[in-house]
């Protein structure tokens, strides 16, 4: 089967058609949507701005992960699944969404950035734990991630703008006023 | 209000915005990056009230280490606040859901004042454990958080309030 037929399948599904035709469905899911992000980000810019030695820098890096990683993880699943409610609703469109594929593509990198961290400097973490200055490579992840999520956030929002909703048109030109 | 909404949309600060079609969508982006922050901050602060995360250190650490993003952020919510109130005045002014966000904002930061200056009074009670007060303060600032943001959100879909919504029929 190939990407068209699933699309297609996924948008006339009943789950699609019923979140399209409740006049509270899609607005609820994009709350909890943007709750769910909420603490995706919040939690990661704590663990991030530890790394470069801007916050938290007397809490080990460790304890730091260690406080937020639960909940991360289970916010990203909220966002994820509420991600997908949505995208079942107009598949096509979002597929086919500069916007929304930009924001795939940095979720895929920042997961990347994240797993590069943890195969480097997060394995001799114990060495600079205590330090409020992690080396340069942590210290590049944490700020590499930060920008990612912000453009994860940024591009999400442009997909508002660009796929469900029309773009109020520009205050009409006076023709008049051209020709003086 | 629809006048004064009428007034500010035509004012030049609100018209630059409208005739700049980037501000909008990159200012919510902009707010949403700082609700991410309070989110954040708040959270972690709840959780050491429920002995759920950071047990290690004490509470009034744990404050000090988040109130300054909190209030940081707050300050930035508010500048991006008034920056998307001007350049969409109407939209903004004249929905239930932006009320209702307003009102909840300011429960949320009596709320946020009082368990400071409570923690401040009572630092040791606090400290050795959270009473039923405290735990219900934190529960209640966390869900006036996310009421803050889905009503946030609802701005844009102020028709789910029925004849309640005050958007001027178009």
């Amino acid at each position: 089967m190939d990407v068209t037929a699933v699309l297609q399948k996924l948008e006339a599904s009943s789950l699609a058609a019923g979140i399209r035709d409740s006049l509270y469905a899609f607005p609820l899911i994009e709350s909890v949507h943007v709750i769910g992000l909420t603490i995706v980000f919040g939690t990661i810019a704590i663990m991030d701005l530890r790394l470069l030695g801007l916050a938290s820098a007397r809490r080990p890096f460790t304890s730091v992960k260690r406080d937020i990683m639960p909940w991360t993880w289970m916010a990203f699943l909220l966002t994820l699944t509420t991600g997908f409610l949505m995208f079942i609703t107009n598949a096509p469109v979002y597929y086919s969404n500069f916007q929304f594929r930009a924001k795939m593509g940095l979720i895929l990198l920042s997961g990347i950035n994240m797993l590069v961290f943890e195969l480097g400097a997060g394995r001799t973490a114990h060495r600079w734990d205590d330090s409020s200055s992690p080396p340069g490579s942590a210290k590049l992840a944490g700020a590499l991630s930060l920008l990612l999520w912000i453009g994860v956030i940024f591009m999400g929002r442009w997909v508002g703008f660009t796929s469900t909703r029309n773009v109020e048109p520009a205050p009409d030109v006076n023709l008049e006023d051209l020709f003086k | 209000m629809n006048n004064f909404a009428e007034w500010l949309a035509q004012t030049q600060a609100s018209l630059a915005i409208q005739t700049h079609l980037w501000v909008i969508p990159a200012v919510q982006s902009v707010h949403i990056v700082a609700i991410g922050i309070v989110v954040g901050s708040v959270l972690m602060i709840d959780l050491r009230i429920f002995g759920l995360s950071g047990r290690d250190q004490s509470l009034e650490q744990t404050v000090q280490r988040f109130s300054p993003w909190l209030w940081g952020a707050l300050g930035v919510l508010l500048i991006t606040g008034v920056v998307m109130v001007t350049g969409e005045p109407v939209r903004e002014l004249m929905s239930l859901s932006f009320w209702l966000k307003m009102s909840m904002l300011a429960v949320g930061i009596i709320l946020a004042v009082t368990f400071q200056s409570s923690l401040k009074r009572n630092a040791i009670r606090w400290e050795n454990s959270a009473g039923f007060g405290g735990k219900l303060l934190a529960i209640m600032t966390l869900f006036v958080w996310f009421s803050i943001i889905v009503l946030g959100r609802l701005i844009a879909y102020d028709h789910v309030w029925g004849t309640w919504s005050l958007r001027p029929i178009t």
